[in-house]
Order: C-alpha cells, then sequence, then structure tokens
C-alpha cells in the first residue's frame, strides 16, 4: 500500500526518524550515538584490516578511543538489559497517576550511570595510551 | 457560605487568560501537491485541552480541518498526534502545558500514511496487531466451544501482564519508534508487547503459534531499546519493557523452558447454562 | 537460522569481543605486558583468530540489521544475508592471511 502513496503522504520519517531525538529521554539519544558508533567502527576497521594494522596517531587516536568505548560501554547495558533483563523491572499491577515508565526510570537508570562512568574510565584509559605512552613506544 | 480571595473558584480554570497561536498541518493527498500550514489564533483558559482548542476552530474558524477524535477521556486512543514534535492523545492535554512561547504545533502522527491533515491511517497498524494473533489460543478446543468453568488464575499471575492490557491502540508508540521510521515491515512496540501480553497469559498456550510471527527479521529483535515508544505511552503500558521481557523469554524458550503451564479449568455453573 | 539464534551469537561475540580484544589492544601499546603476550606467539595468534571472527560476525550483523531496516522487503532481505555472509567469509580468509603475515608465520 506504501507504494501507491505520494512520498508526503506516506509520512515515513526514513533515516532522520533514527535520529529524532528531541523531546525523548536520554536512552533514546543513546541509541543514536550506539548506531553512529558502530558504523564509525566499522569504517575504521576496513583499512585496518587491508593495510595491516593501519592505525591514526594521538588524537584522532584518541577520538577512535572514545567512540570505540561508549559503544563497549553502551553495549555492555543493551546485553545486560535485552539478555538477562537485568534493570528491566516487573510490570506493574497499580498504576499511579503519570506513572513513569518502570523500564526507563527504574533501576535501569543505575545501569546507565554505571555504564557512563565505565566509558568514562575506559576512554581516559585508551586516550593516556594513545597520547602518552604510544608516542613514547615509537607510534 | 463565602469565598475567600486565597481559595480559587474551580471556575476560575474556564476563565480566559490569553490567546495561543496553533499552527496546523494541512494536507490533502488527493487535492494537494504538497502539505502547508495553517495558523489559527485562539483564545483559551488554564483548562482548555488542544481537542477543546480544534473543535473551536472546526466550528468557528475552519470548518475543513479534519482530526479525528472519540471520547475526550483518554480512554479509546483516537486522538493521538505530535504536539510540538512529540506524541499525545490531545484529549486530555493542555493547551497552556505544551505552549511554548504562545505556540503549538501540531501534525499528525509520524510514520502512519495521511487521510487528511491531522487523520491517519491505521490499517497497516491493525494488520500488524492481527499477525500476533491477539487472542487466547488453547488447545483443549471442545472446552472453548462448550465452557464447563473458568480458568484459573492468580492474582500473581495476573499482575504479570495487566500492565499491557491497558493498551489503547493509540498508536504513539509506534510513531515514536526509530525503528517504524525506515522499517515498514517492523511489527512495532505495540503488536510485540500484546504479544508478550498473550503469551505470558497462563490462560494462554500460544507460544508455538506467535514465537513464528515475533522471531522473524522483523520482529522483537529489531528493537535496540530507544524506550521513545514507554516515554510517550498514555496509558504507561511500557511496550519497551514487554519487548525485552518477550526477548528473555524468546532465548528461554530456546532452552526447553516453557513460560507456563496452561491455566486448569475451575468447574462453575458457567457450564449449567443451557442456551435455547 | 532463526533471528533469536543470530542475535544471541551477535550478544556472544560481542562479549567474546571485549576479552580478546582487550589482549590485543595490550599487547600492542602496553609496553611490559604487551611484550609477555607477544612472546606467545601461537596462542597470540590463537586470540587473534577467535577475536577476527567475533569482531567480523558482531560487525556485519550489524550492517546486515540496518540494511534490513533500511530495505525491509522480503527478497532484498535474503539476498543481504547471504552477501553479507560471503563478504564476511571472504574479509576472514583475507584478515587472517594478513594476521599470518603480520605475525611472520608465512
Amino acid at each position: 500500500m506504501s507504494e501507491e502513496l505520494e512520498y508526503y503522504a506516506q509520512n515515513r520519517r526514513g533515516v532522520s526518524g533514527w535520529f529524532k531525538v528531541r523531546g525523548y529521554v536520554i536512552e533514546r539519544k543513546l541509541y543514536a550515538l550506539h548506531r553512529i558508533t558502530g558504523i564509525l567502527i566499522v569504517l575504521f576497521i576496513l583499512p585496518h584490516f587491508y593495510s595491516t594494522g593501519w592505525h591514526p596517531g594521538l588524537w584522532w587516536d584518541a577520538l577512535l578511543g572514545v567512540i570505540v568505548t561508549f559503544h563497549v560501554a553502551n553495549g555492555l547495558r543493551l546485553t545486560l538489559l535485552e539478555l538477562f533483563g537485568i534493570g528491566i523491572g516487573r510490570p506493574l499491577l497499580v498504576k499511579k497517576p503519570f506513572q513513569r515508565p518502570v523500564s526507563i526510570e527504574g533501576k535501569q537508570r543505575y545501569l546507565l550511570a554505571i555504564s557512563i562512568i565505565i566509558f568514562i574510565v575506559l576512554a581516559i584509559i585508551w586516550s593516556y595510551y594513545a597520547i602518552l605512552v604510544k608516542p613514547l613506544m615509537g607510534g | 457560605m463565602e469565598s475567600s480571595s486565597v481559595m480559587e473558584s474551580s471556575m476560575d480554570l474556564w476563565k480566559p487568560v490569553g490567546t495561543v497561536k496553533i499552527r496546523v498541518y494541512k494536507y490533502n493527498p488527493r487535492k494537494d501537491f504538497a502539505p502547508g500550514w495553517k495558523e489559527y489564533e485562539i483564545e483559551v483558559s488554564r483548562g482548555t485541552t488542544i481537542l477543546d482548542a480544534l473543535l473551536r476552530i472546526k466550528e468557528e474558524t475552519d470548518p475543513s480541518l479534519a482530526f479525528r477524535y472519540s471520547c475526550g477521556q483518554a480512554l479509546c486512543g483516537s486522538c493521538a498526534m505530535m504536539v510540538n514534535g512529540r506524541q499525545m492523545l490531545i484529549c486530555r492535554t493542555r493547551v497552556l502545558e505544551v505552549a511554548k512561547g504562545g505556540k503549538i504545533e501540531l501534525r499528525p502522527l509520524d510514520n502512519f500514511p495521511i487521510i487528511r491533515d491531522l487523520a491517519c491511517d491505521f490499517k497497516s497498524f491493525f494488520d500488524k496487531h492481527r499477525a500476533v494473533k491477539p487472542w487466547i489460543i488453547r488447545k483443549d478446543v471442545e472446552e472453548l466451544e462448550n465452557p464447563t468453568g473458568d480458568y484459573k488464575q492468580t492474582i500473581e499471575e495476573y499482575a504479570r501482564y495487566y500492565q499491557f492490557t491497558d493498551c489503547l491502540k493509540c498508536g504513539a508508540c509506534y510513531s515514536a519508534c526509530p525503528t517504524v521510521a525506515t522499517d515498514h515491515e517492523y511489527l512495532g512496540p505495540q503488536a510485540l508487547s500484546q504479544a508478550y501480553r498473550y503469551i505470558v497469559d497462563t490462560r494462554d498456550d500460544g507460544l508455538e503459534e506467535r514465537i513464528a510471527v515475533v522471531d522473524s527479521d522483523h520482529g522483537c529483535w529489531r528493537c535496540h531499546f530507544a524506550t521513545s515508544c514507554s516515554d510517550v505511552c498514555p496509558k504507561y503500558v511500557d511496550p519497551a519493557q514487554g519487548i525485552q521481557l518477550l526477548k528473555k523469554l524468546i532465548l528461554r524458550s530456546k532452552l526447553g523452558f516453557k513460560p507456563h503451564k496452561p491455566a486448569e479449568v475451575l468447574p462453575s455453573k458457567i457450564g449449567e447454562v443451557k442456551r435455547g | 537460522m532463526r533471528e533469536s539464534t543470530k542475535m544471541l551469537l551477535h550478544y556472544v561475540t560481542a562479549l567474546i569481543i571485549i576479552v580478546t580484544g582487550l589482549i590485543h589492544l595490550l599487547a600492542n601499546n602496553d609496553p611490559n605486558v604487551g611484550k609477555l603476550i607477544s612472546s606467545n606467539t601461537y596462542l597470540y595468534l590463537g586470540n587473534m583468530a577467535i577475536f577476527l571472527a567475533a569482531l567480523l560476525y558482531h560487525a556485519f550483523n550489524g550492517i546486515r540489521v540496518i540494511l534490513i531496516e533500511l530495505v525491509p522487503d522480503k527478497c532484498w532481505t535474503k539476498l543481504i544475508g547471504w552477501a553479507i555472509l560471503l563478504i564476511g567469509v571472504v574479509t576472514y580468509i583475507v584478515g587472517f592471511q594478513v594476521l599470518l603475515m603480520a605475525l611472520g608465520l608465512i
């Protein structure tokens, strides 16, 4: 049915819908960032394979570190939530007025805080190695 | 009984307090080449809902404005639309609650085909809901046809799925989902959380029938926990939770764990009623 | 293969990547631990072989998911799945060869 309708009548957001994050909770923004960092990592990996370990230097390496560590930290959060259901909460029997969803604003927020801390710690360690240790080792 | 000057009368809620500009998306796919916008200025009070405002616009200013509404009390789910870029039921959203700088922008729900102006086509949405078989499936067909009693269910078993029964099928969650924006085959948070609601209902025995639908290329695994569905749901159904629990249930069923035994029948007088 | 199997592997390979990737990063960046890891060439080769397989599966499955969401039609979905599998296998063979060359084994 969608093929018969014109573009405006279909009213599909398309790829811009993936990045429409204004007005929604922070987890929506993290989803968009997870997608972007995943694509950027794939774009890094291809030259890394095909030209025997090509690696960017210094600040570009630190940026790569931020991208990879974010994807890892958020990925850990998503694995715990989706595979094991840790932090997802239980369905409610009684709902209060203006109840906020348990899966977002319950224990999941603790998991979110932990994953952000993991991200910051790992990013700092990677940047330390990239900017200070690696040049001393010979690049 | 004299009213104190400090205590407000409840009628103060309906005293006009100012005007608000409402910018409405106008598009008739049969006539217009491209969508446009039309702005209306309307006097509002603290208690005026967006639905009240639209009805007044339709009565007094522009009778051609098309939009859906029914109950006016957040029970039917007909009036969901985009208000300042976020999905809401307009019958229970006050104008002054969402007006930014005295302006409101109304659009039809994202990712739904438009019939006209603010009214969308829900056919595909309902087809996906039907695809997950949203009814109790049992192997004992004889009992379903000629019941001898009620199905036994404890309050704890009821609590496992009650939250998801409040769904109005308003379409807000489906519209907010980023996967739906590109993937028109994706079942959507509403259908998937209703699939979970029925699978986990102890009266139901239809896991095998539904697993083929939800464990597919465009089933629950296309959810990436963006949580916008739960964020915008007007009945706090929390479909994101339903989908993650569904994923866990599917993986457990792969390891051989069934969600529950089908509920047994408690014989009661229902079987004694003879129909003439 | 059911979608749940593919996605379960996606999560499992993510965990494998974290462990084996950490070893790879330490081997290449840390002066002390790095020498210790690199000195056991065959163990390191084994680690890298597993890392490469897990990384390629995770990355290409991610690309497959993104492509399926962009082009949901059934025939395209099948084509994308098989094409990604082919590219993944070829990339693994090429990558393994590069790995053997880098470790000085061929």
